[in-house]
């Protein structure tokens, strides 16, 4: 009969979790040794059984149920939730879309007034809703109205 | 941008969930609670053996892991990564109730040398013949008659695949409880599986 640690090496060496040089004094015993073999044998069968065999369970609650109470638990500890850093996202899109936004207005402002011919045959020119410009080709006459 | 695509949820791969969870997207959090779910309650249920305190645990692994998302890096699979939340709630509830550490007398037994007087070795093929889901439900009963410390390191070895070191760190024992706690559960679960058989044969 096998004493403690004899048995604990075996199961060891199973599991492979023995050094290299001790595996290798297993090894080399393990042919002679019938009851070390038997038991070798039997744990791995053990080991196989039982992981192919995991047992199994069902969430006994309706998805709805469960997930409700998980989801109220998240909203009570929003502060913690990654819905914080997904509202600093928001910030890193927003930030440079303002910046954007700004130089657009910028160019918008200097761009070349757009003509509209007016029916007496004199043209308005609307740059933005504050300044307006009237010419008339026929009088050669051009009047800036900036409100 | 969460909120403003509407996904197609159930088809997609638990990679895309967790990212569009990392940006806050509860439906996709959603969908890999519903997705996972069975497995991170039957952990809680195998460690407890006790279905309330698997329900809420489970659950509260769910709220932790949407807590801690930004956290995962995809080192295992999501379903692994929730799976140790789990397992580390249970093991911090069994060690407030003292259930994995205190020193039964058949701890003390086994501990002293007695595991191989009282048990027979493994028995080649001790469940031949039965049905899968009877063998499944028989292994499961065999685990429920062990201690909860002997079924936590069956658990983290056997199902968890976490080597000895490893076990005694979560549990706070030494590797050489590990060992001998393994050896004679694994040895009890043999015993118990062969009076399974036997009865089967009477």
């Amino acid at each position: 009969m096998k004493n403690t640690e004899q048995l604990l090496d075996l199961q060891a060496y199973v599991d492979g979790e023995l050094s290299e040089e001790r595996r290798r004094q297993i090894e080399a015993t393990l042919p002679a040794d019938l009851d070390a073999q038997e038991l070798v044998a039997g744990l791995r069968q053990l080991g196989t059984l039982i992981r192919a065999h995991e047992p199994v369970a069902t969430v006994p609650a309706a998805r709805e149920f469960y997930w409700n109470q998980i989801r109220r638990q998240i909203e009570a500890e929003q502060p913690k939730a990654p819905a914080a850093s997904a509202a600093l996202g928001w910030l890193r899109w927003l930030i440079p879309a303002m910046g954007v936004a700004a130089v657009a207005v910028v160019v918008s402002t200097q761009q070349t007034p757009r003509e509209i011919t007016l029916a007496g045959g004199g043209d308005v020119t609307a740059v933005d809703v504050s300044s307006t410009v009237f010419r008339s080709e026929s009088d050669g006459v051009t009047v800036h109205w900036i409100q | 941008m969460p909120g403003s695509v509407k996904h197609d949820y159930p088809s997609e791969a638990d990679d895309a969930l967790v990212k569009w969870s990392q940006q806050g997207d509860t439906e996709a959090f959603e969908q890999l609670v519903f997705r996972h779910r069975d497995k991170i309650y039957a952990r809680a249920l195998m460690m407890m053996r006790n279905e309330d305190q698997a329900l809420e645990y489970s659950q509260e692994a769910w709220v932790k892991a949407w807590q801690r998302l930004v956290q995962f890096q995809g080192e295992s699979s999501f379903a692994t990564w929730v799976t140790r939340i789990v397992i580390n709630l249970c093991l911090d509830q069994l060690r407030r109730q003292k259930r994995v550490r205190t020193e039964s007398i058949e701890a003390m037994d086994e501990e002293s040398g007695g595991v191989e007087r009282q048990l027979p070795a493994p028995e080649t093929n001790p469940t031949a013949g039965l049905e899968q889901d009877e063998l499944r439900r028989r292994i499961d009963e065999a685990l429920g008659k062990l201690t909860d410390a002997h079924r936590t390191v069956v658990v983290l070895h056997e199902f968890e695949g976490l080597e000895y070191k490893e076990i005694a760190k979560r549990v706070g024992i030494s590797i050489g409880t590990v060992m001998s706690r393994l050896f004679y559960a694994r040895r009890r679960l043999a015993f118990l599986l062969q009076s399974l058989k036997r009865e089967r044969s009477e």
